[in-house]
Formats: C-alpha cells, sequence, structure tokens
C-alpha cells in the first residue's frame, strides 16, 4: 500500500494572469499521483501562510519579471519552514536561472518537459505514486 | 511523522498557537492509523469548549467556494475566527487531486483569523469522513470556534461528511429542479439551510416552490430557510450567516444539537469500527488463513458460507 | 531526432487531416461558387478591399511601452522614427489589468514589476505625458485598454489628452481593444468585473464613438489571445464571432445605434499568426467569409463598407524561444509572411527576445524592419490574395469555416461566448489543446528547432532580456501623491460619485469617465468603483 500522496503548493508570484503554464504543472503531477494545492497569484506573505497551514511536502512558484519578486517569496518560506524545498518554472533570462540556481532552486523554463518536472517532484519529496 | 516530534508536544504547541503544529495535527488526521487513533484520544482528553462545526455543499458549479469565502467575511467582520476545511475529489485513476478552493478566499490570504486547509478525498470509503471529524475536533481543541466544512457534490460522500456538522447548508442554483427531485443520497432531507445561489438568473421563484415542495414533508420543514445570494457580489451574504447562527442557536436552545451530536457520535463510533474491521479482514483474506479456506471451497471440502464464518470466529478470537 | 522517423501524420496545426497534394476535385461545392469572388467584393474571402495593398501597404504596428510615461513616449517615437506606421500605447499590467494605483499592495509586493509590461498610467496627466509630441491626429494610435475593466480609463484619458490639444473628436482616428478574450480567457487576473458587466462596458464605449468619435474603432475583439491560451486556428474563428454575436445582440438589445454602424464598431479584430504559414494565411480567408456570413444571415447585412472585416495580426510570441533566440528572427518573418499572404490590414511582430524579456531596441526595430523588406523588397504588394486559387488554399479555407461555424454552434447552444466563459468551457478547450501540444513535445512528435531537436548553439553573442527601467515605481509613487496633492479634490469627488452613479444605473459610463479623467480621478479610485458596484468575476479557473 502506498504512503499518503505528497502535497505540492502551486504559487504564482507575479500578477500577470497566465495560466496555462500552472495548469498543465498542476495536471500532470496530479496524473503522477500528487496533491496539488493551488492559491493562485500571491504575495511572499500569502504564499507562507500556505505553505505553513497546508503542511506542504514541496512548494513550486511560477515566476517571471524580475527576480526580485521570486527572491522575496523564496526567502520568506525558507525562513518559515527551511526544511521544505522549492522549485519554480516560468520566463525567466538564463542569468536569473544561473542566480537561483545557485541559491538551491531549481529552476524550469519555457519549453521544459514535463517528464522532468514530475521527476523533480518526485526527487525533492522523496516519494512515487505507485 | 518526518521530525520525530513527539505527537502530545505537538499537540500542546497546537493548543498555544502554533499554526505550523496545528497544520502538522492535521496531516496526522488526514494519514490516519495509529497516530491519528493517539491524536483522538488527545482531542477528547482536552474539554475544549464546542465549536460550531457548519457543512455546506452543493454541486459543482453552485458557487459553494464563492459563498464560503463571503461567509468568511462575515465571520471576520464580527472579529470571530473560522477556519475552513474545504475538501476536493481525488483522481480515481491517479489518486492525485487538484485542490484550488483557496484560491477562491484570497481575501483571506494573510488574516491570522482564518485557517483554511485544502483536503482531497483520497477515494477511500469512509476514512474522508474520519479523517474529517477528526480534523475539526483537533482545530477545536485548538480554539478555533467556527469551523466550515465545505465540500462538492451531492452523492452519499458529501452526506455523509455533512452529517458530521451540526448544521447543513445545502447551495443550489436556479433551474435545479431535476437534481432536487432526485434527491438520491437524502441531502433534501440532512440540509437546514437552502441557498439559491446566483439569484440574478431565470428560475428563482420555480427552484424555490421545488425546495419547498421536497422538505414539506419534513418536521420542521416550513422553518428552513430558504434564502437567495448572488454571491460574487456578496448580494444575500450577510443573511446567510445570519441563518446560520440563529439556526445554530436554535438547535443548541431546543436540545436537537445535542441529540444529533450524539447521533453524531454513534455514527463516527459505528464508521470507525467497520473501519478497523475492513482493514482487519483484508489483511486476513490475503494471510495465510484466508488462502487456506479459499483452497477448501476451490476444492470443494468446504461451502463459501462455512469458510467465511471460520475466518470470522479468526477475527473474533483475536 | 531524424526528420524521416518522425511518425508520418500529416495534419494542419488544427487537426485537420492534409492530403499530400490538391486537385479541383477537393474544393467543397459550396466554396467553389464563391471561390472566384473579386477581393472587396462579397464574401470577402479574397481580401478587405479591391486594390489592397498596391493602394494601401499594411499599417506596421507594434506593441510597446514600459517603465515611466517619458520611457514610452521614447520607444513610441523611437518606432515611429524607424518605420512603424501606427502606434500602440500599452499601459503597466500590475496596475492597468486589475485598476490598482502603485500605492495597492498586490502592486507594492511586486514593485520592481512595475512598469515592465507598459508604462504606468495613473491619471490623465501620466496619459499626457506619454502622448506628448506623438502625431495623433495623422497616425493611427492604439490607445491601450486591453483588459476590459480598464479600457474606459485609458480612452477616456487618451480621448481626453486629445481634446485638451483642441483636435474635435469627431475626426480623431484610432483603436481600443478591450478584449474578452484577453480579460476573460487567456490572462485572468486577480480581479475582474464580472463578465455582463464587461459587456455593458463595450456596448457603452461603442454607443460613445458612435455618437462623438466616428472615426474610433471602439472595441476590436482579438483572437490572438484566445489562440495564444490554446484555442486551435477554427475554435479562435468561432469563438471570435461567438463574442461578435454578443456586442452586436446588445446593441440590437439597446435599440441604441444603427446595426450596420455596430457591426462596422467591431469589425476591425485580430488574430494571431503561427507558424503552420499556410493554415493561418486561410484563417484570415477564412474569418472575412465567415463576416459576411454572418452580418447576412443573422444581421441582414449586406453593406459591403461594413461586411468587410478588417484584420490586425500579432505573430505568436508564445512561438519564440528562448534557446537560440535568433531564429527567433526567422520565426517572426515566417509568421508576418502568413499574414500578409492572408491580407491583413495590420502586422505587429514579436520580439526576437520576446521568451526572455520585453523588447530590447534591437528587437523592436528588427519587428519594423522584417516588414520592410516584406513590404519593399519581395513584391508581395503588387498582386492581392496571391493564394487565391490554390486547390490546397481553398479547400482548406472552406475547411476551417465549416469547422469554425460547429464549433461557433457547440457555443451558441450553451448560451453563447459569455456562457462557456463564465463556466471555463472554453478555457477546458484551450488546455486540452495545450496538454496535446506538451505531450506531443514530450513523445517527440513536435520538432522545435533550437529545443528538441538541433541545440548547438554558436551565436557570437548572448540575448540577456531587457528589463525595463528601475525607477518606475518610485517616479509612479511620486506622481500619485502629487495628483493627490494638487488636484480640485471637490471636482474629483464629485466626479467618482458620479461615475459610481452611473455605473448603479443603467446610463452610458463614457460621459462621466471622461469628466472624470479630466478632473483627475486616479486608476485605483476608479478600479475602486468598479469592485464596489460591480464585484468580482467567479474564474472558472485556479490560476
Amino acid at each position: 500500500m502506498t504512503s499518503a500522496p505528497k502535497r505540492i503548493l502551486m504559487a504564482k508570484t507575479g500578477l500577470d494572469g497566465h495560466w496555462r503554464g500552472p495548469t498543465i504543472v498542476a495536471r500532470a503531477l496530479r496524473d503522477a499521483g500528487f496533491e496539488v494545492i493551488m492559491v493562485g497569484m500571491v504575495t511572499a506573505d500569502e504564499v507562507v501562510r500556505a505553505a505553513i497551514d497546508e503542511d506542504v511536502d514541496l512548494v513550486g512558484l511560477n515566476i517571471g519579471g524580475h527576480v526580485e519578486v521570486a527572491e522575496r517569496a523564496i526567502a520568506a518560506i525558507r525562513a518559515a519552514r527551511p526544511e521544505v524545498p522549492i522549485f519554480c518554472g516560468g520566463v525567466v533570462p538564463p542569468w536569473a536561472k544561473k542566480r537561483l540556481e545557485e541559491k538551491g532552486v531549481e529552476v524550469f523554463p519555457p519549453g521544459s518537459q514535463l517528464p522532468e518536472i514530475v521527476e523533480a517532484a518526485r526527487r525533492l519529496t522523496g516519494w512515487q505514486a505507485a | 511523522m518526518s521530525t520525530g516530534t513527539p505527537l502530545h508536544v505537538l499537540f500542546d504547541r497546537a493548543r498555544g498557537g502554533e499554526r505550523g503544529a496545528l497544520a502538522r495535527l492535521l496531516s496526522v488526521a488526514e494519514a490516519g492509523g495509529e497516530d491519528a487513533a493517539a491524536l483522538d484520544s488527545l482531542c477528547a482528553a482536552s474539554a475544549a469548549p464546542r465549536a460550531r462545526t457548519i457543512g455546506i455543499t452543493g454541486a459543482p458549479g453552485a458557487g459553494k467556494s464563492t459563498l464560503t469565502a463571503a461567509l468568511l467575511g462575515c465571520a471576520r467582520r464580527e472579529s470571530q475566527p473560522v477556519a475552513v476545511l474545504a475538501i476536493d475529489p481525488s483522481s480515481p485513476l491517479t489518486g492525485g487531486a487538484i485542490l484550488g478552493d483557496r484560491v477562491r478566499m484570497h481575501h483571506a490570504a494573510v488574516d491570522e483569523g482564518v485557517f483554511i486547509r485544502s483536503l482531497a478525498s483520497r477515494g477511500q470509503q469512509g476514512g474522508l469522513a474520519q479523517a474529517t471529524s477528526l480534523g475539526a475536533r483537533v482545530l477545536e481543541a485548538c480554539g478555533w470556534p467556527w469551523i466550515l466544512l465545505e465540500t462538492v457534490g451531492i452523492g452519499q460522500v458529501e452526506v455523509e461528511i455533512s452529517g458530521r456538522a451540526d448544521l447543513v447548508v445545502v447551495v443550489l442554483n436556479p433551474g435545479w429542479g431535476d437534481e432536487i427531485q432526485a434527491n438520491k443520497a437524502g441531502l433534501m432531507e440532512v440540509a437546514d439551510i437552502f441557498v439559491i445561489n446566483k439569484a440574478d438568473r431565470d428560475g428563482v421563484a420555480q427552484t424555490r416552490r421545488d425546495i419547498e415542495g421536497a422538505i414539506a414533508a419534513r418536521p420542521g420543514g416550513a422553518e428552513i430557510p430558504v434564502i437567495e445570494t448572488v454571491a460574487t457580489r456578496g448580494e444575500g451574504v450577510e443573511g446567510v450567516w445570519a441563518a446560520i447562527a440563529a439556526r445554530h442557536a436554535a438547535l443548541e436552545a431546543s436540545g436537537l444539537l445535542a441529540t444529533r451530536r450524539r447521533g453524531r457520535i454513534a455514527a463516527e463510533l459505528e464508521s470507525a469500527v467497520m473501519s478497523a474491521l475492513r482493514r482487519r479482514v483484508a489483511v486476513l483474506l490475503a494471510g495465510d488463513a484466508g488462502l487456506r479456506e479459499r483452497a477448501r471451497i476451490e476444492a470443494g471440502a468446504s461451502g463459501i458460507h462455512e469458510g467465511a464464518r471460520a475466518l470470522l470466529d479468526a477475527i473474533v478470537r483475536d | 531526432m531524424n526528420h524521416d522517423s518522425r511518425p508520418q501524420r500529416w495534419n494542419s496545426v488544427s487537426g485537420i487531416p492534409l492530403k499530400s497534394f490538391y486537385s479541383a476535385e477537393d474544393i467543397p461545392a459550396e466554396h467553389r461558387r464563391v471561390m472566384d469572388a473579386s477581393p472587396g467584393a462579397a464574401p470577402f474571402h479574397r481580401g478587405a478591399y479591391p486594390t489592397g495593398y498596391r493602394t494601401k501597404a499594411w499599417r506596421i504596428f507594434q506593441l510597446s511601452g514600459f517603465g515611466k510615461p517619458e520611457d514610452e513616449n521614447a520607444r513610441i517615437k523611437f518606432l515611429l522614427a524607424n518605420g512603424e506606421t501606427g502606434f500602440l500605447m500599452e499601459h503597466d499590467r500590475n496596475t492597468g489589468d486589475h485598476c490598482y494605483n502603485v500605492d495597492h499592495p498586490d502592486v507594492l509586493a511586486r514593485r520592481e514589476d512595475v512598469g515592465l509590461t507598459g508604462a504606468v498610467m495613473q491619471s490623465v496627466r501620466d496619459i499626457a505625458i506619454c502622448m506628448d509630441g506623438l502625431p495623433i491626429e495623422s497616425t493611427y494610435g492604439h490607445a491601450g485598454g486591453a483588459v476590459v475593466q480598464h479600457a474606459p480609463f485609458a480612452l477616456a484619458g487618451y480621448w481626453t489628452v486629445a481634446k485638451r490639444r483642441g483636435i474635435d473628436l469627431r475626426t480623431l482616428a484610432g483603436t481600443g481593444q478591450s478584449d474578452f478574450f484577453l480579460t476573460y480567457l487567456g490572462c485572468v487576473t486577480k480581479q475582474q468585473i464580472p463578465t455582463p458587466a464587461g459587456l455593458r462596458f463595450n456596448a457603452d464605449i461603442m454607443e460613445f464613438c458612435s455618437k462623438h468619435l466616428p472615426r474610433w474603432v471602439p472595441v476590436s475583439i482579438a483572437g490572438y489571445n484566445g489562440a495564444d491560451s490554446g484555442l486551435n486556428a477554427y475554435q479562435e474563428l468561432g469563438a471570435l464571432f461567438a463574442n461578435a454575436v454578443e456586442y452586436l445582440d446588445e446593441i440590437k438589445r439597446r435599440g441604441s445605434m444603427p446595426m450596420e454602424e455596430a457591426a462596422r464598431g467591431c469589425g476591425g479584430v485580430s488574430f494571431r499568426m503561427s507558424m503552420d504559414i499556410i493554415e493561418e494565411a486561410c484563417k484570415l480567408r477564412a474569418a472575412r467569409l465567415m463576416w459576411t456570413q454572418l452580418l447576412e444571415r443573422r444581421y441582414g447585412i449586406t453593406n459591403p463598407k461594413v461586411a468587410n472585416l478588417r484584420i490586425h495580426c500579432v505573430t505568436a510570441g508564445s512561438m519564440m524561444t528562448w534557446q537560440q533566440p535568433l531564429n527567433n528572427i526567422v520565426r517572426g518573418t515566417l509568421m508576418a509572411l502568413a499574414g500578409v499572404l492572408g491580407g491583413v490590414q495590420s502586422l505587429g511582430v514579436s520580439g526576437y527576445d520576446e521568451a526572455l524579456s520585453i523588447p530590447s531596441e534591437h528587437a523592436h526595430q528588427m519587428s519594423v524592419r522584417i516588414q520592410q523588406v516584406l513590404q519593399n523588397e519581395t513584391n508581395l504588394c503588387a498582386v492581392t490574395d496571391p493564394l487565391g486559387g490554390s486547390y490546397y488554399v481553398e479547400t482548406l479555407t472552406a475547411q476551417l469555416v465549416e469547422r469554425a461555424w460547429q464549433f461557433f454552434e457547440e457555443i451558441e447552444q450553451q448560451g453563447g461566448f459569455l456562457a462557456t466563459l463564465d463556466s471555463g468551457w472554453l478555457h477546458a478547450r484551450a488546455a486540452e489543446n495545450q496538454h496535446a501540444e506538451f505531450m506531443a513535445q514530450d513523445s517527440g512528435e513536435r520538432v522545435v528547432v533550437g529545443v528538441t531537436d538541433f541545440r548547438e548553439d554558436i551565436s557570437p553573442y548572448a540575448v540577456d532580456g531587457f528589463m525595463g527601467v528601475d525607477d518606475a515605481f518610485e517616479v509612479a509613487l511620486a506622481r500619485l501623491e502629487e495628483v493627490r496633492r494638487t488636484r480640485g479634490e471637490r471636482r474629483a469627488g464629485d466626479a467618482l460619485r458620479e461615475l459610481e452613479r452611473v455605473c448603479r444605473g443603467s446610463e452610458n459610463i463614457m460621459p462621466a469617465m471622461m469628466e472624470a479623467l479630466d478632473a483627475d480621478v486616479t486608476l485605483g479610485e476608479v478600479g475602486d468603483v468598479w469592485r464596489d458596484v460591480f464585484g468580482d468575476w467567479n474564474t472558472p479557473i485556479q490560476t
């Protein structure tokens, strides 16, 4: 019997309403057996609140625009729940991607394959559906 | 549990107001098993004041998440802390789920007086209702005075979950006469308040007649409020909140609430015993004793009922 | 991956099975009957105008804007100096889309992004700075306001600035957008007025223009945003006309203007151009044909000055890759070519750096150069509808029309375009296609050069991505405070109260908007009225 599904928080740090990317990733993760809690467009405080109250195992951020906005969210999550891994997807220039990776956050730019992302979720949560 | 923090320590921290600890406890409740049982005992022993647990359900598309979000606003305007357990179905194919109720409640996103927890049904028989009940008890033990149980659907599971609440609000839309007539799971009998949401559409009056017709035969049916709302504009929502408070007070005053809670305990006890039995049966059937009986039946040395009785004796004996 | 080892399934991108070659018999009989019509005559599939690009080349029309209003002003002037022949004023989306001022908590939390996707314009003063020195009487301008709840502000602001310059609004040409596809399908905002309120806004804008700005195109249905959210070619077509029906039926219900004028008012639309070159060109031919059919069958309109659909195209930004960005110049060119072959009236080409950021000056210049090469070096302007008569093109045009009408019918059966937005049905269709596209890319069925295959890059320089300016937020905040400090508070207050009063009733909102903009009412204050009066759209999807 498989253990309970791991819970992944999906949040957008920006205020632009493109929803396809997060939706496609959420569906792929659901199809891989994860529970995906979607919170929409949120500030750093809001994503931290959700990460705590939902006791999630992994935080997925859809980012774009200035990387500082994402970095604020990442720092806030790390302060509140240092043990929870974070991964990101979205439109970021190569230098911003590198900067986030140096902080220990995996980044999936446009064109990333879904199996890669699902695999990362499995690895980061240490869990796979049976 | 991940860090090995003893359960009672987590429990004390949660009761002390630590949200992270409360969140972890809710995960324990969800997971079920031994830890959940121990948590249950801790809650029972804590003698916390009773919370008001309100079930909110309705078919997909009724707008019940929007209504719940608006009700949060009503509670907060009265400075009442309120918790929400929002339940969405898991995929029967993959076991995963997309839980999206928090998006609707973004107005309460950092309000200290609101606690929102998303739960997936996880496809377990009876397990969801148990997890939800325990989750509500944990929130109660941590001092949350209002708990909203939000489920989507008007089927058996939703009726069962709603039955764990003190009071049930059923959300419908204009033009849903067929759903009301069908009443497959008996939701019409369980509801304490009806909300006709999206009341700016046609067919409100007919729907009201359909509801009133369906509940006319119930004792006290004439007193059941049927309230119109347009939740996206907040219209009528204050009336729903007032009705919830009034109905709850009336249930308490009349002693009906106590009766329901007793009934709830009985139902939960039965459900818990059945769950435990189901687990034992599954183990037994898959084990040596079970395989032996099957072999005997296949060889013609025993009949099915004989084999069943033999296995049943084994459970009772242990 | 080897081209030869790809699965041998030849369909158009929208899924129409393609033969390896076509002949006359493939063209459906019904289409054959109208095939030989001339450009500029019903059913217009061959072109909106008889002499096409010989008389008037398509407008080079680039989306532009970022930073402070003066930064956007500079970029627009740069583009005009480099040869664009119309300009688009893009408002910052963090503030504009939501009608928030920069001091709103949701904007503050993302302050670095303020001014990234357009200039911050919180009052008529900002709009005036953005329009400073722009030749608005002689050059066709798009006033911004792509999002429905933002449009009244953007339009009233633009027109107020024009008035202050002494321009007679009756002579002012230009366009608004106020697009449902963007607002309710492609780019779902955190808060938005519900769709019925949006419909009211757009009908009000159409009526106001009919009375006061007869040369102005009040709204523009942008199929682009439907396509970029996942709808395929015939779905984009079907949904676009279902959207038009909502506008026309509303005007008909109000009885407030002649139907021909209403049709002309929403007869300037936009489509996305993507990489299936022939299908995309056929899409535009199909669109013109469908508009003619729609107007005649449903509204009894046959006036050729109304039935000729005018089309703006934008090349698909989502086709741009961050890998090997110079390849995007090729992509932009090919997608632009599709538009030209399809007979567009105006064209915007995405920047080659679009997958990284907003267009740099060079990427913007390149977008203009691409169009100039097409206009001046290729002889494409000499002949209208060069693909007309091709067995393939005529067959595919007819097939798109057929499937588009079927999709249109599916929408109508559910209660119309707004109903399919409210229920999330349209989003589900878009998501299905997106999912299938992802799967195709994962399985190797879909090749994207530089991404799935042919990944070696020896480009001599890297494209870093242009991130706008650093001071948009601070300056916007300071200007907001200045407006509050220096405006006539009584007049602004009165204007806001009047706006609210009108919103709660059924009068046209635009006169009150004009007064509000003139009285220095700010964007966030207008948004507060929307939120108070109309509430929030119940999004059918989780973002």
